[in-house]
């Protein structure tokens, strides 16, 4: 009847991946700042983790690790793009002179609105905070790892910029995740009257509670951090 | 019939959408009427201002509109930015002027979307909800068919959830509402009303797949789950049915148009 | 008035009632499948549940379908309105319904003024309808256990009445028109939309075709076949405010009538007694408010005339329920006509709501005292809202105000029991025709006719006249085309030649008021007699003061709506005439000189017991009525009493 690239790429399977890529970026994420945690601790347990990252399976789950997200990232990227530029600048050529949100129950918030704008900016982030943290020039510590510590910790400190930067970016990501994280559900179908409601809730808690995660850690290590801090010590 | 100025009552002013044919370019233009009533329905309230434009020779602001009562779904207009107004659950054509007050302004704009040319001023073309229907919003059954009615059991619910699909009146405002001018809530409410119904079951996987692919070649936008077209629906039509529409169709893509040897019901 | 001889032969099959269309359906011949069909062009015009329900049938059985509507989709015909709910002689309910109970029971409602046979054929078919839409998807409301529910309706005393919440009507329209898409998508049915039938083409006493316009732009064309259907519709909107939607209209039925079709029972129209109350010159329509609500809700108004208190402030005993005064048996649940003059009654006496003279009061506070807010809510919420929507009262806390509205008409083009008009191959089904519902019309029962009408009669009878008629040399280039496109396109220049003073809206509004003044729940000779003037010298007026703008080759709806108030000027005179002519009271038509002491309605089974068949004469002319004598050979013929 149809090819699978035309049924993948149709409106709906646009949406299906952007639910499904939307899901595991979202795992990603919140993996990541249980990662990111440790930098509470100290030092020697972020480079611990670090260098757990890097070494495993003789340093290729890392490598997997990274192709797959940037497999995803792209898939999320191309397929919302088009939803939410090209699809809908088509179907509209000629806007409204005069339109207001219906409100009732209308789930469009600034919010759903922002989606393009809010995922282009975590865009940017990610690649910059890569630049920052992944290709900088590393320290090794006393045990002969990577000091990733000093270089995230000493890059906060020195950069009030980056730290602000930092923090817009992660109000974002919660006004993302806010309208993401019910939205795919609905995007793969898998809702109904019963449980759109409570998803929609969901949504608002995991939005609050991993934007805050990722921004106490930036103004945390701006205002206490120490980059100098010696691995193993605390 | 006495003359509508003299008589008290409210002075409204409007800015409406004129556009002379599909290619032309539009404008807004600025009436002002007055004499009008709280149990006016603002449909009337055009009537009136279109027969001042008649008695004046000037041409009358067409609009669509048939039944007044909200359910044939002919009228459809964007109301100081709502699709049919910001009352939820009702038609353009079931709005009461009690809403306003003496002196308000109120902009009347047409549906706007690629696949909803515009013919003439506020009047839209929907044939692109024939052509999606036209793909498979049916049950293939010739008259004669037919088993007793009741041979056919329904699970109350699952007949419900179909009866709340069914409600769709095909207006298009769900299109007009849409921040990306996508059909999705229209076209979800009818094939979730079948895939609900066992009826429905044989062919539910390639009405999903021709129905969809259909939407798409009219050039509709895809969804954002806004849920703006939930809340303008004047059946209150949820967006569940959208959810229910992508696991069609993904179950269909998954197992073929006519693998799917289920019998309807989730 | 002239009384025509034409010999009326319903051709009614021979033999006993029950068998009479099963018979017919044996001895009718046939077309085979295949090539033969696909040759036959049938035009149906209008998409309702009668006219759609035949073109997609016509379709599936390989027939070549051109199908007409004015909306921009086949589905928002009218049909999509009705609210209540569909009849069928099912008897799920093991309440002694049968196909001879549904016959009595429309037999009687009609108050004896339709023909056995076809009544009969309709109570049969109602089943098949049941059965085809469930088949097709149509969403009824169920029990637990999954099989269909039932209400009652309409003062029968069994529950036969299969409904899809308060939009029954839409429901069976989209399982009509999803049999119809899929017969578009198959290409045997070409679908017209925003297509409007101007005149009917008769060439050699045969109906060849139809020259319609395209509303979006005015472009008149020609469309031959072999065979015509018109099914569209009614003609409420003659009295301009109606229930019906306001493109609902006469011009299809009436040109063809100019062609020679006869019109029966003109003077047949439904009063239904539940509408919001009319409120000012500006209004477009009025606003059904559901028979339903009269389960729960009783009837009063005040026992003092020019009473203006508000109704919470009259006490019980100056309150008159006039309905269970009147008819203790039945109450508030008399059927329609005699619910609807009785308001009439009482308002004439100046015994009204305070709202206006024309409004009587629906009251719910015995029911929520008995049921609670929360049932009454239940029952009958959307239309509590909808109701405050426009009064701007809630009826949970100050009584409904309603008043009868127009709302069927029972009337349409004579057609014998194979819905063939008294032109041949001219074909009429659905409210459009005269032949189910006598004088009055039970609730519930006009998507029974549709659906019967376009799924099962339609397909069969059009298939025998086609079999027995070979296909039609008759192109579109004929001549007999040529001239009625030419007439078609002269008449709407003329109207936008006019150029006077008066708006369409405005000339309609005039007509409406003498229709409803004198033509309307109450009739009498003298005021018949007026209406008959009136109406001719706003005729007159029409052609001299109407005011149009725009053009002829675009959408111009004020163009639309001229074209169909030329027609509705002479049809409103025939009802006139037919119930000037109609010297008794039957259902809807409600002679004040034939009346018991009592006030109801007196029939004269002796003299009347016919169906009036007028003939169309020229412009200005008198036309001539021919009769169909009634038979009535399976029911006795009784006084209705509902006391």
């Amino acid at each position: 009847m149809s090819s699978f690239g035309s049924v993948a790429w149709s409106s709906v399977g646009k949406k299906v991946i952007t639910g499904l890529t939307g899901f595991m970026l979202i795992g990603f994420v919140a993996v990541h700042l249980l990662g990111n945690l440790t930098l509470f601790i100290g030092p020697h347990a972020f480079n611990g983790y670090a260098h757990f990252l890097e070494t495993a399976v003789h340093g290729w789950l890392i490598y997997a690790f990274e192709v797959g997200l940037i497999v995803i990232f792209a898939f999320h990227v191309v397929a919302a793009v088009t939803v939410a530029v090209a699809d809908k600048m088509a179907a509209r050529k000629q806007g409204y002179k005069y339109a207001r949100n219906a409100g009732g129950r209308s789930r469009k918030t600034l919010a759903s609105r922002s989606m393009i704008i809010s995922g282009a900016v975590l865009a940017f982030f990610v690649i910059a905070h890569i630049f920052l943290f992944k290709f900088a020039d590393h320290e090794q510590t006393a045990e002969g790892v990577k000091n990733l510590y000093k270089t995230v910790v000493g890059t906060f400190q020195n950069s009030v910029g980056f730290t602000a930067f930092t923090v817009v970016a992660m109000v974002l990501l919660g006004m993302h995740l806010r309208h993401g994280f019910w939205s795919a559900f609905q995007s793969l179908g898998w809702t109904n009257d019963r449980w759109l409601p409570i998803l929609t809730r969901a949504a608002l808690v995991i939005s609050i509670v991993l934007a805050i995660g990722f921004i106490l850690l930036p103004i945390w290590l701006y205002l206490n951090g120490d980059p100098n801090a010696m691995p193993g010590g605390h | 019939m006495s003359d509508s100025s003299a008589k008290s009552g409210m002075t409204i002013h409007l800015k409406i959408w004129r556009q002379a044919r599909s290619a032309a370019q539009g404008r807004f233009v600025d009436y002002t009427v007055s004499g009008i009533q709280q149990e006016m329905s603002l449909l009337e309230m055009l009537d009136i201002l279109n027969e001042d434009l008649v008695r004046k020779g000037e041409e009358a602001i067409e609009f669509d509109s048939d039944c007044r009562e909200g359910i044939c779904g002919t009228c459809g207009m964007v109301v100081s930015g709502v699709a049919h107004g910001k009352h939820a659950g009702t038609t353009t054509c079931e709005i009461r002027m009690r809403q306003y007050k003496d002196g308000d302004t109120i902009t009347i704009e047409p549906f706007r979307a690629g696949p909803f040319p515009i013919i003439k001023d506020l009047v839209v073309g929907r044939e692109a909800f024939d052509r999606i229907q036209r793909k498979g919003g049916f049950v293939s059954t010739n008259v004669g068919s037919a088993p007793d009615g009741n041979a056919i059991l329904v699970s109350k619910l699952a007949a419900d959830d179909a009866m709340d699909a069914a409600t769709c009146i095909g207006c298009g405002a769900c299109v007009a509402a849409c921040p990306n001018a996508s059909a999705s809530l229209f076209v979800s409410a009818k094939i979730s009303q079948l895939a609900w119904l066992p009826q429905g079951g044989p062919e539910r996987g390639r009405r999903a797949l021709a129905m969809i692919a259909q939407m798409d070649a009219e050039g509709f936008g895809d969804c954002s789950n806004h849920g703006e077209c939930e809340a303008v629906c004047p059946k209150q039509i949820s967006i569940q049915n959208i959810a229910k529409m992508r696991r069609e169709y993904v179950k269909a893509a998954w197992t073929g148009a006519d693998k799917s040897r289920s019998s309807g019901g989730d | 008035m002239t009384t025509g001889n034409r010999v009326l032969d319903a051709k009614i099959p021979g033999g006993p009632l029950a068998d009479k269309w099963d018979r017919h359906e044996m001895e009718n011949p046939l077309v085979a499948p295949g090539g033969n069909r696909r040759k036959l062009t049938v035009i149906v015009v209008g998409t309702g549940l009668a006219g759609g329900g035949a073109a997609a049938t016509l379709g599936e059985l390989g027939y070549n379908v051109l199908n007409f509507c004015i909306q921009d989709t086949p589905r928002r015909a009218h049909s999509v309105a009705a609210q209540g709910g569909i009849n069928a002689a099912k008897n799920y309910q093991n309440d002694g319904d049968s196909v001879q109970r549904l016959f009595y029971d429309t037999i009687k409602g009609g108050d004896y003024r339709s023909r056995e046979a076809n009544v009969y054929r309709l109570a049969q078919l109602s089943t098949g309808i049941i059965d085809q839409s469930v088949a097709m998807g149509v969403p009824f409301a169920r029990e637990y256990g999954g099989a269909l529910s039932n209400r009652s309706f309409g003062g029968v005393q069994v529950s036969r009445t299969f409904y899809a919440r308060g939009q029954t009507g839409q429901q069976l329209l989209l399982g009509v028109y999803s049999a119809l898409v899929r017969q578009i998508e198959a290409g045997t049915v070409k679908m017209f939309p925003r297509h409007e039938m101007l005149d009917l083409v008769v060439v050699d006493g045969r109906a060849r075709g139809i020259i319609a316009r395209e509303l979006t732009t005015g472009e008149i064309k020609r469309f031959a076949a072999d065979a015509v259907v018109l099914a569209t519709g009614g003609y409420s909107p003659v009295f301009y405010l109606s229930t019906n939607a306001v493109n609902c209209n006469a011009t299809a039925i009436w040109r063809a009538h100019r062609r020679g079709a006869l019109f029966s029972n003109p003077c047949y129209t439904q009063i239904h007694p539940t509408a919001v109350p009319q409120m000012g010159d500006y209004q477009s329509k009025l606003t059904l408010m559901s028979e339903s609500l009269r389960n729960d809700g009783r009837v009063w108004v005040p026992k003092k005339p020019g009473d203006k208190r508000r109704p919470n402030e009259i006490p019980e005993s100056d309150r008159d329920y006039y309905l269970e005064r009147r008819y203790p048996a039945f109450g508030n649940l008399v059927p329609r006509d005699i619910a609807a003059r009785a308001a009439k009654v009482e308002s004439d006496l100046g015994k009204s709501a305070y709202f206006s003279p024309q409004s009587v009061y629906l009251d719910f506070a015995e029911a929520i005292g008995r049921l609670g807010k929360g049932v009454v809510g239940d029952r009958y919420g959307n239309l509590f809202d909808m109701y405050r929507e426009i009064i701007g009262d809630s009826p949970y806390d100050t009584p409904m105000m309603i008043y009868p509205a127009p709302h069927y008409t029972m009337g349409g083009l004579w057609v014998d029991y194979n819905l063939q008009g008294t032109i041949e191959g001219l074909f009429v089904a659905g409210e459009a025709n005269f032949s189910d519902h006598g004088a009055n019309r039970l609730g519930a029962s006009a998507l029974m006719q549709g659906l019967a009408d376009g799924y099962f009669v339609v397909p069969r009878v059009v298939a025998s006249y086609l079999a027995n008629a070979k296909a039609s040399t008759v192109k579109a280039d004929h001549d007999g085309f040529k001239a009625v496109e030419d007439e078609s396109r002269t008449h709407i220049q003329r109207l936008l030649a006019i150029k006077g003073k008066r708006t369409v809206r405005d000339m309609h509004w005039e007509l409406g008021r003498t229709m409803w003044d004198k033509v309307g729940m109450a009739r009498n000779a003298g005021g018949l007699k007026e209406a008959i003037a009136e109406i001719g010298k706003l005729r007159e007026s029409f052609w001299h003061d109407l005011a149009l703008t725009g053009g002829a080759d675009d959408l111009n709806k004020q163009l639309e709506q001229a074209n169909r108030l030329c027609d509705y000027l002479e049809l409103g005179e025939l009802m006139a005439r037919d119930a000037l002519m109609r010297e008794e009271s039957c259902g809807g038509h409600f002679r004040e000189e034939h009346q018991t002491p009592e006030g109801e309605a007196l029939r004269d089974d002796a003299n009347f017991a016919f169906v009036s068949a007028w003939e169309y004469t020229g412009p200005g002319r008198e036309p001539v009525m021919h009769k169909e004598p009634l038979a009535f050979e399976n029911v006795e013929l009784k006084t209705r009493s509902y006391k």
